[in-house]
């Protein structure tokens, strides 16, 4: 049985009220679907109401669900139209949007030494503000690909682009992320950036 | 600035290898080549955030707190009868409450719903009690109103006249006609009963002719009677010629000769 099959029986037996199959499905994708409404609202709170909101959209569209394509896909494209109705809404709070240490803490993992955290840290605050600045198409193919790893053919469905369009508008996004760090160093001077690039190892 | 080629190789899915080679060989693509590493080495380190277990729990019980769009097409119409179970109708209220399209459809039938048993408004009753107080009669379309004109009877009647003169008809022959039909018994029968029509109508004619007479005659009688009264009071009221009568009052004087006159005609 395909992937598709697997995920279309799944749906199906989703649809006629199986518990188990719905415990499968949360299983499956609730820590995928958590993790993209983090990575748009970083904050926890909003992150776990855009997350169910997902899931409740999720099982109210299940006859939506055709089978044509990999089940992770339709629910990353649901999950994006809901971000972006998220984002439409705050939009302004989005574009002033300060990133917190709390904000990055539970993406970082703890270690013994405190100042590789601290470094780590500011890095992650660094990454995270330099993707508000992109712009959307490309920070949420970056997201998609390399914070939630998904495969290119996911993201192009979701998406609805091209593998092409999809590998390149990548390539664009971390080109734009690199050039607004570098921008950011020379703007604040060399000082602070210079230690924390050189704990990434790279950009000086 | 990079010659692009770097991206090239990236879209069609060349190894790092076969860009790294380009990159030494191109001093623009080697410094991009570089940020590409650098960004996704930072990425790498971030771990994705740990959806809590309370969150999962509360993922689990969304079957038991909404409906897909499909089954409640199936609860909006058993709503509508009311023969939906409490828990049903409260994943559907929850359901409505977020889908337009739903709650669209929900408020449509329940609105078919209030069609069939329609509630009247306040001014229902006044309406009600004005429809059916008697109203005037309305005006017979009919145009036989112009028969109660006089002039228009009359003329009405003389065209009938008319019609019936150019036609020929004549009701007398209707009689006439009636009469040679009838069988002779019949006929017997008739002729007696005008015959004593026609008796009864001389006698009753002779009597009012002999009161007639009656009457004129005693006209005539009294009128004549009255009538020399009067020609006899006339002719005293003038003043009798004084003629040698005696002064004293023991002597009767001879009566005049009107006045033997008129006591001649009493006798």
């Amino acid at each position: 049985m395909s992937g598709n099959e697997n995920d279309t029986n799944l749906v199906d037996r989703c649809r006629q009220g199986n518990d188990e199959a719905w415990r499968e499905l949360v299983d499956r994708f609730g820590q995928k679907i958590y993790s993209v409404a983090y990575h748009f609202t970083l904050k926890r709170e909003d992150a776990e109401e855009l997350s169910q909101e997902i899931f409740l959209k999720i099982f109210e569209n299940l006859h939506r669900y055709d089978g044509g394509f990999p089940l992770i896909a339709w629910i990353v494209s649901l999950s994006r139209n809901l971000c972006i109705d998220r984002y439409r809404r705050s939009k302004r709070e989005k574009s002033f949007r300060f990133v917190s240490d709390d904000a990055v803490a539970p993406m970082l993992t703890s270690g013994d030494d405190p100042a590789a955290e601290v470094i780590r840290r500011e890095r992650a605050k660094m990454l995270f503000a330099a993707l508000s600045e992109i712009p959307e198409d490309l920070a949420e193919i970056l997201v998609l690909r390399d914070l939630d790893g998904l495969a290119y053919e996911e993201i192009g469905r979701a998406l609805e682009l091209p593998n092409g369009t999809v590998k390149s508008r990548l390539f664009r996004a971390r080109a734009e992320v690199a050039r607004k760090i570098r921008e950011r160093h020379e703007s604040s001077g060399p000082g602070a950036f210079a230690t924390l690039a050189v704990a990434a190892g790279a950009f000086v | 600035m990079s010659c692009q080629e770097l991206e090239r190789l990236f879209v069609t899915g060349a190894s790092d290898l076969e860009g790294r080679v380009h990159a030494e060989s191109c001093p623009a693509c080697a410094a991009a080549d570089r940020d590409q590493q650098s960004v996704r080495r930072l990425l790498s380190g971030l771990r994705p955030p740990a959806a809590s277990s309370v969150l999962r729990e509360a993922f689990l019980t969304i079957p038991a707190r909404t409906v897909d769009c499909e089954s409640a097409g199936f609860l909006i119409a058993a709503a509508v009868e009311e023969e939906v179970e409490p828990a049903n109708r409260r994943r559907l209220v929850f359901h409505l409450s977020r889908c337009k399209a739903c709650a669209e459809a929900s408020e449509t039938l329940g609105t078919a719903r209030e069609l069939v048993a329609p509630q009247p408004a306040p001014w229902f009753a006044g309406r009600m009690a004005a429809s059916t107080s008697p109203k005037p009669q309305p005006v017979p379309r009919v145009g036989w109103r112009w028969l109660l004109n006089p002039k228009g009877a009359i003329a009405f009647a003389y065209a009938a006249a008319l019609i019936l003169m150019l036609t020929g008809f004549n009701p007398a022959d209707l009689a006439r006609k009636a009469r040679t039909e009838l069988p002779q018994e019949a006929k017997v029968v008739v002729a007696g009963a005008e015959s004593t029509l026609a008796d009864r109508a001389g006698a009753w004619g002779e009597r009012v002719l002999r009161a007639g007479l009656i009457v004129r005659s005693r006209a005539f009688g009294y009128g004549r009677a009255a009538l020399s009264n009067v020609v006899q009071l006339v002719l005293k009221s003038e003043p009798a010629p004084a003629r040698g009568r005696p002064t004293s009052g023991g002597e009767k004087s001879a009566p005049s000769k009107n006045e033997s006159t008129i006591e001649t005609w009493r006798a």
